[in-house]
């Protein structure tokens, strides 16, 4: 039922990942091997107290005659008391060492993989899905603190009282053992195979579960073309084929699975009853005492229950191994090269930026940019315009160095940015983006989100400047209230003037924006034209345009397609070229003139 | 919960069958202690070996039987439990597939589609193990104890000291710890919450440098969820050695009283190991009950939520037929029409009123949140009218029903929508007696043919779930040549052309005007470039019309127009826009 799991229990690797937990759990031996220790312990102090008890009937029948020997049966009972009490202390002190332990060993992985998504290139990121690294974080550690916590302990203490009880059987009786050895494990292995047989009827039941859901998933997320066209009774139809077909294969994997059930029973039954009735004509041949039997009987219900304990264990276990790979391979990626040392630092920034035979692709046989080299002066405008898809935020991945190219180099006041730290290159520049990302906190958090030395007047003073300051004291709270990316209580222009402040709070010395296409209207849409213009005064800025004004008023076009930069220039030289931008510019604004 | 026992009811004789088989299981597994009692008292002790062969085959008798009852309410648990799992999802799927858009919203796709999975998985789950364990446990507790006092009547006080103990020790324990899960919950969903900021913020935390903020905020959470988490496994942690001395205890309490009431009675020598097994029995089924307790809140919430989506009454009636003959030629006419949500005292649309006929393009322009588009959605009945009239082809849209309705509107949404198959089925998704010609066609006015011919097996080819294998503007064009197939006399674009380029858009345009001829056409759009050509705009602001006609018409007179268009051009052409519209106005 756990179809929110992207990927089966199973390790792909039992050996490896095996080695690899193990390797990440060593900081931890001891407190673990003490904990093994304990739950040993426990074990043997708890087989001793049905063979007391049987001891305590047979004494109590032997000097029934005489007289019970109540002095020997209270020692015998405090004997029990001290031993069962012990065995839970020491089954306590097993679990709560274990519950640290795992706990602040998940911990740590928390905080790993936390740090390695701060490390790893943003290459990695767009290639992977984030629900994937999500339910790394979620899922698996999930997995991780209780099984681990559960399994180590439950092993030892299952082997330990396995061995135990088989000793002690033997020591009350072979024969009588003998009968409980040969059922009890052909009763696992029968329900073994059995289960084996409903595993696949299980899977059967995934699957269709996940076709039924994707069926579900679709029908209700494409309700509205279902009305338009009247297709309800198709679409009913078809759920109800999918439907009557999980209830078959759930009706057999559930009467599969739950067999396991009659035929323990039976065999525990049968062996509970051999016992009674051999252990019975013992005791009359007076092979075993009476108290034995009672015992023995005891001793065969607690031979049961490690063995299916184990069972379950391995695959727990599996599952365990399963979560670990999962979250060592995502820690062991390869990071992001490491900063240069020592590093060139800019003061005083002009603002001159040189792209000198840039080469770039996202993969390596694709090469997408050729040899690219422009001269930026300080102070000018950049438009990059090009239809959707072409690759426009290319250029702002390089300046920002969340990309590096694959040869050329780009310089800012002569200065390689390859030769900087990545966090000095990204200090030079303030960045609008479209995707208005907010995190859940207060405006004012969000504000200084790129300063965090900012005082509340320098907040503000940005915000006015990006008119945003009066929607935000219109807000319950003002510059208290809580945002986040997702909120509802202010809208996506509003967004984007928010992340304009937030870009003006830093000051930075050259900017990179993105014009919003879609989902604004009108008014807003003015405001933040108005605050995009303040912000670039002055600033070399590069913008991803939509906006014809905004193109006409840069003082440098670059016109992408398919990934490349295809053109370079002014709107009217460019016009004049008539090449792919006179094509464009036809195309999108020619109705208008 | 309970409300959902009522999907049982068909199968009410099986679930007698299943109580009557667990019953019986239960009194057989029961019976072993005490005959095994029997073979102490009457067999060992006074040396009788047929006594306990006889027995012994007794035992195995019973416990033949027991398994075959056993085998039994096994396979009606399960039958019972698939097939009501069925029907429950069942009617979640038949009622929701049948909601209107009113309906739609008040739960949210997503929060549907929970409903219909995950809850139904949750309560399926909890009736399975209801059906077996929770009738078994219930059975055993009552059946061993009725069966204790009759072993051994004088010792019949034990049970209950160990039934004390059990509830009270989980109590304690649950009492301790259930108060911190809430907290537990609210500190998991924290971690995802900053894990996802993380992701998603990526560009943006790499750009401010903000990395080590990120850390610590994380870092303080982390700490506060390990404490709690610790906190909490340190007393849940007690249970099973609590449980391990209570269960050991007692055995040992059965022991010494069962000896000491050997004088009174020799039987006690069998009675109380039997005694003993029963007491365990008894303490067992109260912890299962336990566990059953831990799991219903979390089914119920989840039965609360399939419960509401069940109860949920229609609020648009359809009629049988169509009871007026609505005219030859297509219209569509606003007369007066107000809309609002459910509970909202505000109006989303007020006093709307319009005539559009066929061989007319109408376009409806505003900004976000003017109503544009919910407007157009009150065409089909996807929202029902709080006041006013629309009429089709110059009849009520209530008088309509719903099958005729539906058949005269191609209505094309916002998003591309697609199902999983091939693109000719889903082009033939409205009108599935369509011919190959037909469905070519309506591909070819889409704009679509040229990429659909590009494909190796062109109009066969496969589409993925949600059509995710194909691009977010090859999409939309599906969706536009799928209501083009349908022939319909009405074509409603709820801002359809906005995932188009603008070259293309201006193709499709063209195109559709070549067969649109004797149809009405409702276009709602952002760009100004696409519905400058339609012959009546309306202009909306904050749910009211605030200007209606041509674009020269609106250039001159209507404000809110101005402001649009203004935002979409440059200042130049915008000024010869305005001298155009100037021209035409004294034309």
């Amino acid at each position: 039922m756990h179809n929110d799991i992207p990927e089966s229990g199973k390790p792909k690797n039992m050996k490896d990942s095996f080695g690899v937990f193990l390797k990440s759990i060593k900081g931890y031996r001891f407190p673990i091997i003490l904990s093994i220790i304990f739950a040993v312990g426990s074990a043997i102090l708890g087989l001793f107290i049905p063979k007391i008890l049987g001891d305590m009937t047979t004494i109590a029948v032997e000097t029934f005659e005489e007289g019970i020997d109540w002095g020997t049966l209270a020692g015998k009972a405090w004997l029990a008391i001290g031993l069962f009490c012990g065995s839970a202390l020491l089954n306590y002190a097993q679990a709560y060492i274990l519950a640290v332990v795992s706990a602040k060993y998940t911990k740590g992985l928390r905080e790993m993989i936390l740090d390695k998504i701060s490390k790893l290139p943003i290459a990695y990121f767009d290639k992977h899905k984030f629900g994937d690294t999500l339910s790394r974080m979620s899922n698996d550690i999930d997995v991780l603190t209780t099984s681990m916590s559960q399994e180590i302990a439950d092993i030892s203490l299952s082997l330990t009282t396995l061995i135990g009880v088989m000793i002690i059987m033997l020591t009350i009786s072979v024969p009588l053992s003998l009968i409980s050895f040969i059922v009890v494990p052909v009763s696992v292995l029968v329900v073994g195979k059995i289960m084996g047989y409903a595993q696949k009827y299980f899977r059967e039941q995934q699957n269709t579960l996940g076709v039924l859901n994707g069926k579900i998933e679709e029908d209700y997320s494409g309700q509205i073309i279902i009305k338009a066209n009247s297709y309800e009774d198709l679409a009913l139809r078809d759920f109800n084929r999918t439907n009557e077909k999980l209830a078959t294969v759930t009706r057999r994997a559930q009467i599969f699975s739950s067999l396991s059930f009659p035929v323990t029973h039976i065999f525990t039954n049968i062996g509970y009853v051999a016992v009674c009735v051999l252990g019975g004509l013992f005791v009359i041949e007076g092979r075993i005492n009476i108290g034995d039997i009672q015992a023995f009987i005891q001793y065969v219900s607690r031979f049961n229950r490690p063995i299916t304990e184990i069972a379950a264990t391995t695959s727990t276990i599996q599952s365990l191994l399963a979560a670990s790979e999962r979250i060592f391979e995502f820690l062991n990626e390869t990071e992001e090269e490491p900063d240069p040392e020592p590093s060139k630092t800019i003061d005083n920034v002009r603002g001159e930026v040189e792209f000198h035979n840039v080469c770039f692709g996202y993969s390596e046989e694709q090469p997408i940019i050729h040899n690219f080299s422009v001269k930026i002066e300080p102070g000018m405008k950049v438009a990059i315009v090009g239809p959707t898809g072409a690759g426009k935020t290319t250029l702002i991945n390089l300046l920002m160095r969340f990309y590096d190219p694959s040869s050329g180099y780009i310089t800012i006041d002569g200065v390689p940015t390859r030769e900087m730290k990545r966090s000095d290159v990204r200090k030079l520049f303030g960045m609008v983006l479209q995707d208005t990302w907010l995190f859940s906190g207060t405006v004012e958090e969000n504000l200084r989100y790129s300063n965090q030395k900012a005082s509340l007047d320098d907040v503000k003073r940005a915000a006015k400047a990006s008119n945003v300051n009066h929607i935000i004291e219109a807000l319950p709270k003002g510059y208290k209230s809580d945002i986040s990316e997702d909120s509802d209580n202010i809208s996506a222009g509003e967004k984007q003037l928010i992340t304009i402040a937030r870009a003006m709070v830093a000051n930075p010395p050259m900017m990179i924006l993105d014009e919003a296409t879609s989902n604004v209207d009108t008014r807003t849409e003015q405001l933040i034209q108005d605050s995009f213009e303040k912000l670039t005064r002055g600033r070399t800025s590069f913008v991803i345009a939509h906006r014809l004004s905004t193109i006409r008023n840069s003082d440098l076009i670059l016109v992408m397609r398919d990934g490349n930069i295809v053109e370079q220039g002014n709107h009217e030289s460019l016009l004049k070229e008539n090449g792919f931008y006179a094509e464009l510019y036809n195309s999108q604004f020619a109705d208008n003139n | 919960m309970l409300k959902l026992f009522r999907f049982l009811k068909p199968y009410w004789w099986q679930v007698i069958v299943l109580i009557l088989s667990i019953a019986a299981q239960v009194w057989a597994t029961l019976r072993l202690p005490a005959l095994m009692a029997n073979i102490i008292n009457e067999g060992i002790v006074p040396g009788n070996t047929d006594y306990i062969w006889a027995v012994g085959l007794r035992m195995i008798g019973l416990a033949v039987v027991s398994a075959i009852c056993s085998f039994v309410s096994s396979y009606f648990s399960a039958r019972i439990g698939a097939n009501y799992s069925r029907d429950i999802r069942a009617a979640i799927f038949t009622k929701i597939i049948n909601f209107n858009l009113t309906d739609q919203k008040d739960f949210s796709t997503a929060s549907l589609l929970t409903r219909t999975t995950n809850d139904v998985n949750q309560v399926q789950a909890v009736v399975m193990m209801m059906l077996s364990m929770m009738l078994r446990a219930p059975l055993f507790c009552i059946i061993s104890v009725f069966m204790a006092i009759q072993t051994a009547p004088d010792m019949s006080w034990i049970i209950l000291i160990g039934v004390v103990a059990i509830l009270g020790s989980l109590v304690l324990i649950m009492s301790l710890v259930i108060p911190k899960f809430k907290i537990f919950q609210v500190l998991i969903d924290r971690i995802t919450l900053l894990t996802r900021e993380n992701l998603t913020g990526l560009r943006v935390i790499r750009a401010f440098n903000n990395e080590k903020v990120e850390k610590q905020k994380f870092v303080k959470t982390n700490d506060k969820l390990t404490r709690l988490l610790i906190y909490i496994d340190k007393i849940l942690e007690l249970e099973n050695p609590l449980i391990g001395i209570i269960f050991n205890g007692t055995t040992l309490l059965c022991s010494w009283v069962g000896i000491s009431l050997l004088s009174k009675d020799f039987a006690y020598l069998g009675n109380m190991s039997a005694f003993a097994q029963y007491v365990t029995h008894v303490m067992m089924s109260f912890l299962m009950l336990s566990m059953m307790f831990v799991m219903l809140p979390r089914a119920n919430v989840s039965a609360h939520r399939i419960n509401d989506v069940l109860k949920k009454t229609s609020k648009i009636n359809w009629k049988r037929e169509t009871s007026s003959k609505p005219e030859k030629v297509p219209s569509v006419e606003f007369k007066n029409v107000d809309f609002s949500y459910a509970n909202a005292t505000e109006k989303v649309l007020s006093n709307i009123s319009f005539k559009a006929i066929a061989g007319e393009t109408t376009a409806f322009v505003g900004s976000t949140g003017s109503g544009k588009s919910t407007l157009i959605n009150l065409v089909p009945r996807f929202y029902e009218a709080t006041n006013g009239e629309i009429l089709i082809n110059d009849v009520s849209i209530k008088d309509y029903e719903k099958k005729d309705l539906m058949k005269r509107i191609g209505f094309v949404p916002q998003r591309g929508i697609l199902f999983s198959g091939t693109i000719a089925s889903n082009i033939k998704f409205g009108a599935p007696n369509a011919t190959e010609e037909q469905v070519k066609k309506a591909a070819e006015i889409a704009q679509a043919k040229n990429f659909i011919e590009r494909l190796p097996e062109k109009y066969n080819a496969h589409i993925a779930q949600g059509g995710t294998n194909v691009s977010g503007g090859q999409k939309q064009r599906l969706s536009i040549a799928r209501a083009i197939c349908k022939d319909p006399d009405i074509f409603v674009f709820d801002d359809s052309f906005s995932a188009l380029d603008m070259k293309t858009d201006k193709k499709l345009r063209e195109a559709l005007r070549t067969i649109t001829g004797e149809s009405v056409v409702l276009i709602v759009a952002q760009r100004i470039s696409t519905i400058k050509d339609a012959d009546q705009i309306v202009v909306l602001d904050d749910g009211k019309v605030v200007g209606k006609g041509k674009h020269f018409e609106l250039l001159n007179k209507c404000k809110v127009y101005q402001e649009i268009v203004k935002s979409q051009l440059s200042e130049k052409e915008y000024a010869t826009e305005l001298r155009l519209a100037e021209g035409v106005k004294n034309a």
